[in-house]
């Protein structure tokens, strides 16, 4: 391996090791509050509901669900991890080493992303095992499940250097995130709101994410695939591109 | 001109808040010096190693190590350096081995490499026993011990060291001088800032004064107590900041 290469593997090393160093609460935690909701809305809801669009309820909720799995990790993760490591000080290891803006960014970006993509996948076996999660189009599946990961996670990133104290990443997950995500047709399909609420959900991002996501599985969109793809690519390059910036200025990294 | 461990030319740092800490510093280290910095309290000494290493951007003039940039493409200038800042920043999620092999890691080292040198370091400073222990549970002067192992895991060329006596108690402070001193004879240069006049009279080549954002004098002990008059280098520190009059020899010339 060349310096290079280490150095980017042991600042992407230090991501991960810190969230399986407290897996209870990063991968446990998370996985525990999905299986609580395919409990909840497959057990006792879809019981009453049987199906949404000619799809048996549970099928219909559960990509949302590892949606939600993965965008709320990629976003947790980073964004508590900076914070935290500019609280202690810490993060002036990295920032006094070798490393350039663009390998600090990814690697800090990676972290959350693998903790998404850990969530998602044992919250789609956990599904496989318990009602045999189809998977329809696995050439929309897999790269709309990696944008959604690494747009949540520069989101992480963004909101950690941003953040002053953890009441300014709480503000954004609590206030900002956890409302798009739920009113972007996890649980029901948009086409059943009345109006205004049915035009208004097609304002909400996350809804577009989902039935990317949704159509992956089991085949079933409210939406235009391609340009919903599109889009998401779009606003993934461009969040990038403006933490790449905040990076090189060294924004509330760097004195 | 032969080239200087650190070359600082000109380097201004003014704040968002419009605090000007560094107003036109310049100053030269050369290779295998161990050099003091002195001032007092937010006299710009930290602002200066921040500077350096990475951890603020100048706003103005150059700086070089060991020939390298350091403020643009700073890759070669950070390799030559290593930091042991004057604020424990140990990452509490960490182990002590954990916090040395990553931090190699970032320079570079191959595993090997660190693992041997891990045990090297921890050996000389004290922590094979507590290598496993996570950084949040040791004491201040281990956190101190391993904040200086940890500046030292890359081999730097230059060791900057920002009061690393600072809280410590006395035998660890001797521990420190001694090894300073051993690591600079063999070959590391040596930027030192502390409040212990002592300490800077002991162990450094030259000395710099720094006060209010600039370089107000520079030479050895002897040089800079002549500059200012005096008989010794805390008189001469004591001229700088204008408190003259507490000055032991002016309190003996007093009581008498």
């Amino acid at each position: 391996m060349t310096t290079a290469q280490i150095r980017f593997a042991t600042l992407w090393r230090r991501e991960v090791n810190r969230f399986m160093k407290i897996k209870k609460q990063t991968l446990g935690a998370p996985l525990l509050e999905t299986f609580l909701y395919i409990m909840v809305f497959g057990a006792a809801l879809g019981s009453r509901i049987k199906e949404l669009h000619g799809i048996e309820y549970i099928l219909f909720v559960i990509p949302g669900l590892i949606m939600m799995a993965f965008s709320t990790n990629a976003f947790a993760n980073n964004s508590a991890s900076i914070l935290q490591q500019k609280f202690q000080g810490a993060i002036q290891d990295q920032l006094s080493s070798p490393a350039s803006p663009m390998e600090l960014l990814l690697a800090f970006s990676l972290g959350g992303f693998v903790r998404g993509l850990t969530v998602a996948t044992l919250t789609f076996v956990v599904s496989t095992v318990l009602v045999g999660m189809p998977v329809d189009h696995v050439l929309v599946l897999v790269p709309s499940l990696f944008l959604v990961g690494f747009f949540f996670a520069q989101l992480g990133v963004l909101t950690g250097v941003r953040a002053e104290q953890f009441d300014d990443v709480a503000f954004i997950q609590t206030f900002v995130l956890q409302p798009l995500i739920f009113l972007g047709g996890v649980f029901y399909s948009a086409a059943l709101l009345p109006q205004p609420f049915e035009t208004l959900t097609r304002f909400n991002p996350l809804y577009y994410m989902i039935n990317l996501v949704r159509y992956g599985f089991v085949g079933f969109t409210e939406v235009s695939i391609p340009l919903s793809l599109l889009a998401l690519a779009g606003a993934t390059a461009v969040l990038f591109s403006v933490n790449l910036r905040l990076f090189a200025r060294g924004y509330k990294l760097r004195a | 001109m032969r080239e200087q461990a650190l070359h600082i030319e000109s380097l201004e740092k003014r704040y968002p808040n419009g605090v000007e800490a560094l107003r036109g510093v310049s100053l030269d280290i050369a290779p295998g010096k161990l050099f003091g910095l002195l001032g007092p309290n937010g006299a710009g000494k930290s602002t200066l190693i921040h500077c350096t290493t990475g951890l603020a951007q100048p706003t103005g003039g150059a700086i070089q190590v060991f020939g390298h940039d350091a403020t643009g493409n700073y890759g070669d200038a950070r390799q030559a350096v290593g930091l042991a800042p004057q604020e424990p920043n140990l990452d509490w999620f960490l182990t002590v081995a954990e916090t040395l092999d990553y931090h190699a890691g970032y320079f570079g080292m191959a595993k090997a490499a660190r693992r041997e040198r891990t045990d090297e370091l921890l050996e000389t400073f004290s922590l094979t026993e507590k290598r496993d222990e996570r950084t949040r549970t040791l004491s201040g002067g281990m956190k101190r011990r391993l904040i200086l192992a940890r500046a030292m895991m890359h081999r730097p060329r230059l060791l900057i060291l920002d009061e690393p006596t600072a809280g410590v108690d006395v035998e660890l402070r001797l521990e420190l001088w001694h090894y300073v001193q051993r690591i600079n004879q063999e070959g590391t240069t040596i930027l030192l800032t502390t409040h212990y006049l002592e300490e800077a009279e002991q162990l450094c080549d030259r000395i710099a004064f720094i006060n209010e954002g600039q370089i107000v004098g520079e030479g050895t002990s002897a040089e800079l107590a002549a500059r200012y008059g005096v008989a010794s280098l805390e008189d001469a520190y004591l001229a700088l900041v204008g408190r003259k009059e507490l000055s032991r020899s002016h309190a003996e010339v007093t009581a008498s």
